[in-house]
């Protein structure tokens, strides 16, 4: 009898044994001195992932192997070709920045940045974000790409005006300047943005949010743990950025996001050097249903945050202006 | 005698430790060191006129008292004036003159430092068991202090390379590689790209800390100076930095020249 229970026991604790080792087993980040969970460190975003899911990948998360190998033959070729041209342009049109400014990102099997809904698409807009995505700024639309009319600098968008790139466009990952930082002292966690130079100060407190008269770019962040999981939670946003590469708002982007928006935010240690970023975006008055996107983040800590002045260096803004008004002298002229 | 001994050096040491704790005020530990996490704020007009000043006008007759100078008495060490050479006195002259569109504060340009720290909006100081972040409001401008092996300054930039060491109870940073484009108040008073700023931050009570910094720039002074303030600490419940991204208040004075149609 006895004999058949140890050998019970024994059965199932090799049996938990063996789903210990296929289910990946939860990483425990270190401790800061207060206790925390320790996430500080400097995380780059990582370019390459698609926010929608091409269509003819349906459901499906992850790369074959066949695609995988195909996109790393890509990243290969491509790195090579940069190591080519440091000092050529990396635009068509001339305009573009150098190539060594470019960051390309580590090939990975994410199909795309958009994990729910499980066809990693968008959800529909409603309604009434179609019609006001139409009918904005008396049919001029959005200020999303740039198309040459530029009558002054509101036909243009928040990231040419380097004014902010909003939350979410400070961390979806760009071509150039993807460093973002954790800080963490007693009762705060900062997520700190190179480009545009944004920290966001979270505090861990559980205090209420500020009034919704208060509305901000980068919105007002709330945060807790959900054991070693920082959540976030961010209201009070303007309704003047836009989701995707930016907070422009370019076509394809997710784009425009009303002042009802609610971001919640999950950061996990997945190992001693890689991080799940997972956003949830909730904004009924834009989308049918909240989506999701997931963003891995891998520590690196020789990037070097640097200095991203870019309002102080906006000579882009005066070039465009004083063109646009030279072009119209010249027409005048010409007629 | 050997017994005797012993106890004087122990009451001497007991009344030097005493002495030592009312004149010094020991700050909260972090990690080892004085914790100075907390939301700041300088509450004077060193933002206006790091000098003796009355009140005076602002730059705009039609903001009223608004725009105003409050008057103010000097933050320098000693007194003042500023050390100018001539050259350079010169230039805060032409600075002044043309304030109201030339300050980087009115273009929410970031402020450099030290002017960072007494304009008059708030900053949060952020301190981990390693670095140091400022954080401040004023243009979400912001600056890494390093506390690991000093850095070299490498490109020039508007809140400089910031390397920071302990002293006791102090906070020292040691700032170079300013860009030379900030200013240190809306006098016109300013600094270069030779500039080199030694700040002090110590703790002084539970809601106060004293703010120092040595200013050295001989390519405009004829000696170092030294501005000296207090600062306060938010003790309002749920105090929080709020978002003060000036850029869109600015863009009318920056580009309505090329607006269609001209300026507003």
């Amino acid at each position: 009898m006895n004999y058949h229970k140890n050998l019970i026991a024994a059965g199932l604790l090799a049996a938990a044994a063996l789903m210990a080792q296929t289910a990946k087993a939860p990483y425990t980040p270190p401790k800061t001195p207060w206790g925390d969970p320790d996430l500080q460190g400097v995380w780059p975003g990582n370019m390459g992932v698609p926010m929608q899911r091409p269509l003819n990948q349906g459901a499906r998360a992850t790369l074959t192997d066949e695609e995988f190998a195909k996109k790393q033959d890509q990243a290969k070729k491509q790195a090579q070709a940069d190591s080519e041209s440091t000092a050529a342009s990396d635009s068509r049109v001339g305009i573009g920045p150098p190539s060594y400014w470019t960051e390309r990102g580590k090939p990975t099997r994410q199909t795309s940045l958009i994990v729910d809904p499980p066809n990693g698409r968008l959800p529909e807009l409603t309604p009434e974000a179609v019609k006001y995505r139409k009918e904005a700024r008396g049919g001029k639309g959005l200020p999303g790409a740039w198309s040459g009319n530029a009558d002054s600098w509101e036909d243009l968008n928040i990231y040419y005006r380097c004014i902010s790139r909003g939350l979410l466009g400070s961390v979806i990952p760009v071509v150039y300047n993807n460093g973002n930082q954790i800080l963490q002292a007693p009762g705060y966690v900062v997520f700190r943005n190179e480009m545009i130079h944004e920290s966001r100060v979270i505090p861990l407190d559980g205090r209420p949010h500020v009034n919704p008269a208060i509305k901000m770019y980068m919105g007002d962040s709330r945060g807790h743990w959900d054991g070693s999981t920082l959540v976030v939670e961010t209201t009070n946003f303007t309704d003047k950025d836009a989701i995707g590469s930016n907070g422009a708002g370019y076509p394809g982007d997710p784009g425009y996001h009303s002042d009802q928006l609610k971001v919640t935010e999950r950061f996990t240690r997945t190992s001693p050097t890689h991080m799940d970023y997972r956003i949830t975006v909730d904004d009924p008055k834009t989308w049918v249903k909240p989506w999701t996107i997931l963003i891995e983040l891998e520590r690196n800590d020789d990037y070097q945050i640097l200095e991203y002045a870019c309002h102080e260096g906006n000579y882009a803004m005066t070039d465009i202006l004083s063109g646009a008004r030279d072009a119209e002298a010249a027409k005048k002229i010409s007629k | 005698m050997r017994v005797l001994l012993t106890t004087s050096t122990f009451l001497y040491i007991s009344a030097a430790f005493l002495n030592a704790q009312t004149a010094a005020y020991r700050a909260p530990r972090l990690a080892g060191h004085p914790d100075l996490n907390g939301i700041w704020e300088a509450v004077n007009t060193a933002n206006w006129n790091l000098q003796d000043h009355p009140a005076s006008p602002g730059p705009l007759w039609e903001t009223g008292a608004i725009g105003s100078v409050p008057p103010g008495r000097t933050v320098i060490e000693g007194g003042g004036p500023i050390p100018y050479k001539p050259e350079a006195l010169a230039k805060q002259k032409a600075n002044f003159a043309s304030r109201r569109t030339e300050d980087p504060e009115a273009k929410c340009y970031m402020p450099g430092i030290p002017r960072a720290n007494y304009m008059p909006y708030p900053f949060q100081i952020v301190e981990t068991p390693k670095d140091i972040l400022f954080v401040y409001e004023f243009a979400s401008s912001n600056r890494l202090i390093n506390m690991g092996k000093p850095q070299e300054a490498g490109s020039d930039t508007w809140m400089g390379t910031n390397n920071g060491r302990w002293e006791g109870e102090t906070l020292v940073i040691d700032v170079t590689g300013l860009n030379g484009l900030a200013w240190l108040d809306r006098n016109g008073d300013f600094l270069s790209d030779k500039a080199h700023v030694v700040e002090r931050f110590t703790r002084t009570s539970r809601d106060t800390m004293s703010y120092t910094a040595i200013i050295e720039d001989p390519s405009l002074f004829t000696k170092t100076w030294t501005i000296s303030m207090p600062l306060y600490r938010h003790v309002e419940k749920d105090a929080q930095l709020l978002e003060f991204k000036c850029t869109e208040f600015a863009e009318e004075l920056l580009y309505g020249k090329y607006r269609k149609g001209g300026e507003k």
